[in-house]
């Protein structure tokens, strides 16, 4: 279709009154929103100057509690990126009992709240917990309140997040590609990681750069689970709830600030990716 | 010999979908498998290749048994009807592939790469992605893909299917080239025959999971020997005329007899054949003088439709008596004789024709098919035993091809009607035809009536506890078919364990031939079981018997069927009823009585003791031939 035929064909009245007022509607919802919150937050943060905001964030509890949320957050999404990948692969490529089942389970993480999920940790993995309680007296490791909860708690939550993003993708692979590869003698192991693996690449990175983010957020279960021990077990959105808890707006502000800034770039990166995922396979 | 297949066999959910497939391919030979959808062709490609396992049978490649090797040590070249390339790799990559896997020196890599994409014309194109290919060039970079690692074979799985009519004949002539020049051992699979015909040097046709023939293109064009090959490899027009001593009959027409293969086992009893004759055969003139060839009388033109170089015309003649029609099909109620011909050009201008012109029509040469190819008469009433027996018949029918006619009886006629169009979606596909019928006379009349219009090699019917031997009775009274009994059954299948039950005498053999026939085609196995009875007999009956199982056996080993032998004495009933059960037989097969003076068949003897307790297997009652002639 030619430019002029497309012009033709899309061509649209003159947008009314009633068009106007429909994306005035959108964008004032979008502005009070959203905007205005991170338009107030950035302010607020900055209410000090950057040397403040810098004064602020690197508080060795805030510096701590930044660094815990970070890395906890990149084992987790590391942890992740592998079973979830195995995960899609089985619930796609194997019939067996209870895959149905299996599958709808998937989605549970996203609907249970997350305080809940924290609970069942507490449960399991605590020092009264049947399981906690054995890996405590048999090697020594502590789970709940400290660390490695907050790990388990962030893998639970964002379970969906890579099977989700690997299923379709996995499911719309053409098996003759493998079979292609076998005949040309390549092994199981060749055959997945130089067939099946590239066209998986650019989802797997968004499915995980997607579990990151929202374990850098998160709240509720941690809370729970980690016993929010200073500059040991407290992430940093437990320390912007201490914060504000203490009427101390500008130490929230600022770490805030920082994990918004987070945020925002991670979101950046999937954007951009999904754009190149695009591109290179125009037909998906 | 580059591909050897010995009694191939795949079977999905029991059913076979490859059944005992042998073939033997020599180096260097372009063989082309052709065959409709579902005939299994792809599979056996596939088993070759090692990417679907065998079920039974073997594979040799160059004399090594790899029927269970893996696919990776097979050393076959595959190429996918949707080209399977790699997307995410670049042209060059995806021709590198199987070097790479093998650890070639990127030297070498790129010289074989270079080699091979200009072998197949895409010289200077490696750095593309394969979505930036047209599909000619894709299927062109998946072949140069599948030859990088010289394979000893190449295996082709439908590759132009998807392209157009243009690029497809392209691809071929590329293809057959870079065959030849690189003298590779090649199987190709299609459904298209002008594919087939311009690549093969030999062609094997397929139907149903069996390999019906293989022969050089112009021989099983000229001279098939199966119904499915005449009619699925180019038009045809196909007959069932008769044949008398040394000549063919089609109604008022004599033909020599071409084809010495026919078996004829009685030369002076007429006996029903196959003739093809092709378009290009028939000779269409003005006046019959004009013919120099023997006439199958005057016609009307139907159609002419101009086909470039040639024209083809469809002739309509009145019916000739005794013959009647497989190919072209005729319209139901309508008894006259569709004939296609072709002409060329110079014939054309000679005598210019149009529809509605008479015209006189004669056949040049006719070819008679060796097997005639089996017709089965299903009759139903509707009731579960005949809803098994339509199941089992269906099944049995598509694995050998059959003709089927399906004859509703015992109900309102509209009932029937809408009971036959159901039954007929049920069967399905996959008949060489099927007929439906219609009869208001009680069951055995019906038959009688049926089989005299067309006579049936094998009757399958329903078999109720209650009555079901009368039923057979009247049944086989009706003429000179094969009756196979089937009780109500909730999943009825087709036998796979056959007892024959024989006597060891002269008829016996007929029931052995024809049992043989159809356990074939059902990939059973069979136990032929001799009964002595436990009263003294004459010295030598033992002896007999024993000479008789062992000459089943070897006739059985000539059809495919594999065969076992249980010589047994005691009570003749007791003795077959222990077996069945103990051999775990599915098929129980008898021979018919003799008939009475006044040719009725009384099933009071044996047959109908043994039918008496007819249920959880089929029981098959064979006619000899013997007695009827």
């Amino acid at each position: 279709m030619t430019a002029s035929q497309a012009r033709l064909r899309g061509a649209a009245p003159e947008p009314g009154w009633g068009t106007w007022a429909v994306r005035g509607a959108a964008l004032t919802y979008l502005t009070v929103l959203l905007i205005l919150p991170l338009f107030v937050i950035a302010q607020d943060g900055l209410r000090a100057g950057l040397a403040g905001l810098w004064r602020a964030v690197t508080l060795p509890v805030a510096w701590q509690a930044l660094r815990l949320t970070l890395w906890t957050a990149a084992l987790m999404a590391i942890l992740n990126a592998g079973m979830g990948t195995l995960t899609a692969f089985v619930l796609v490529r194997y019939e067996f009992p209870g895959r149905d089942w299996l599958n709808l389970l998937i989605d549970l993480p996203l609907a249970v709240p997350t305080l809940v999920t924290g609970v069942m940790l507490v449960i399991l993995y605590g020092p009264q917990g049947a399981l906690g309680g054995w890996l405590e007296s048999t090697f020594g490791w502590r789970v709940i309140f400290a660390p490695p909860g907050i790990v388990l708690a962030l893998l639970f939550i964002t379970f969906p997040f890579v099977v989700r993003a690997l299923q379709p993708v996995l499911e719309a692979l053409d098996r003759a590609q493998e079979e292609a590869a076998v005949t040309l003698g390549a092994n199981a192991w060749t055959t997945f990681w130089r067939v099946v693996f590239p066209p998986l690449l650019l989802p797997l990175t968004t499915g995980t750069l997607l579990s990151f983010a929202r374990a850098i957020g998160e709240f509720g279960s941690i809370v729970i689970v980690a016993g929010n021990i200073p500059l040991f077990s407290q992430t940093a959105a437990v320390y912007v709830f201490g914060e504000v808890e203490s009427e101390n707006r500008l130490g929230a502000s600022a770490v805030s600030l920082v994990m918004l800034a987070l945020a925002f770039v991670l979101v950046m990166l999937v954007d951009w990716l999904q754009r190149r995922r695009r591109s290179v396979s125009p037909q998906a | 010999m580059s591909i050897q297949l010995e009694q191939l066999t795949k079977r999905y959910e029991g059913h076979p979908v490859v059944n005992q497939v042998s073939l033997e391919i020599a180096d260097g030979e372009f063989f082309v498998l052709i065959g409709p959808s579902g005939s299994g062709k792809s599979t056996v490609l596939r088993m070759i290749a090692g990417l679907t396992s065998v079920d039974a049978g073997r594979i040799w490649l160059h004399g090594r048994d790899v029927s269970q090797a893996a696919p990776q040590a097979r050393g076959v070249g595959f190429v996918f009807q949707h080209y399977a390339l790699f997307q995410h790799m670049s042209v060059a990559d995806n021709v590198e592939f199987a070097l790479r896997v093998r650890k070639a020196a990127p030297v070498e890599r790129r010289r074989r790469r270079d080699e091979l994409l200009d072998l197949v014309g895409l010289a200077g194109l490696g750095q593309r992605m394969p979505n930036q290919l047209s599909g000619g060039q894709q299927q062109r970079v998946a072949l140069a893909r599948a030859l990088a690692h010289r394979p000893s074979v190449l295996l082709l799985d439908e590759p132009f299917g998807a392209l157009d009519a243009k690029i497809r004949v392209d691809l071929r002539r590329a293809l057959r080239r870079i065959q030849t020049e690189l003298g590779i051992t090649t199987i190709f699979v299609t459904h298209d025959q002008e594919e087939a015909f311009e690549l093969a040097d030999r062609i094997g046709v397929m139907n149903f999971g069996r390999l019906l023939e293989v022969g050089p293109p112009s021989e099983l064009y000229q001279r098939p020997q199966t119904e499915f090959v005449a009619t699925f490899l180019g038009t045809a027009n196909l007959l069932v005329g008769q044949c008398v001593a040394g000549s063919v009959r089609l109604g008022p027409v004599h033909f020599p007899l071409n084809t010495e293969a026919l078996p004829l086992d009685t030369p002076n009893t007429p006996q029903r054949v196959q003739v093809l004759f092709r378009p290009e055969d028939v000779a269409v003139a003005a006046a019959p003088e004009a013919l120099n060839c023997p006439q199958l009388g005057p016609g009307v033109v139907e159609q002419c439709v101009f086909a470039g170089s040639s024209e083809r015309l469809t002739l309509r003649l009145p019916p000739l008596p005794t013959v009647r029609p497989i190919a072209p099909p005729v319209a139901f109620g309508d008894n006259s004789l569709l004939v296609e011909a072709a002409r060329l050009q110079d014939q054309t201008r000679r005598l210019p024709l149009q529809p509605g012109d008479r015209v006189w029509v004669g056949v040049r040469r006719i070819h008679a098919l060796a097997h005639p190819g089996l017709s089965f008469l299903i009759p139903t009433d509707g009731s579960p035993a005949a809803l098994a027996a339509l199941e089992v018949g269906g099944q049995i029918a598509r694995l050998a091809h059959a003709r089927v006619t399906l004859l509703g009886y015992g109900a309102a006629p509209t009932v029937l009607e809408r009971h036959l169009q159901t039954a007929k979606e049920r069967l399905g596909s996959g008949l060489a035809a099927l007929e439906l019928r219609v009869s208001a006379e009680p069951l055995g009349d019906a038959i009688a009536a049926e089989v005299e219009r067309q006579p049936a090699d094998l009757v399958i019917q329903g078999f109720h506890p209650a009555g079901g031997v009368a039923l057979a009775e009247q049944t086989l009274r009706g003429g000179e078919h094969h009756v196979l009994l089937v009780p109500a059954e909730k999943n009825p299948g087709t036998p796979t364990r056959a007892l024959v039950c024989v006597t060891g005498s002269e008829p016996a053999k007929n029931d052995v031939l024809f049992t043989g026939r159809l356990v074939r085609h059902l990939g059973a196995e069979a136990t032929l079981l001799c009964v002595l009875p436990a009263a003294p007999v004459e010295a030598d009956a033992h002896e007999r018997a024993e000479r008789f199982l062992a000459g089943g056996v070897r006739t059985l080993a000539v059809l495919g069927v594999p065969a076992a032998t249980k010589l047994q004495t005691g009570p003749v009933r007791d003795v077959i009823a222990h077996e069945m059960q103990a051999g775990h037989h599915d098929l129980l097969v008898l021979g018919a009585p003799l008939p009475e003076r006044d040719g009725t068949i009384s099933l009071r003897g044996l047959v109908g003791q043994m039918l008496t307790g007819l249920s959880g297997h089929q029981a098959l009652i064979v006619r000899s031939e013997f007695l009827a002639a």
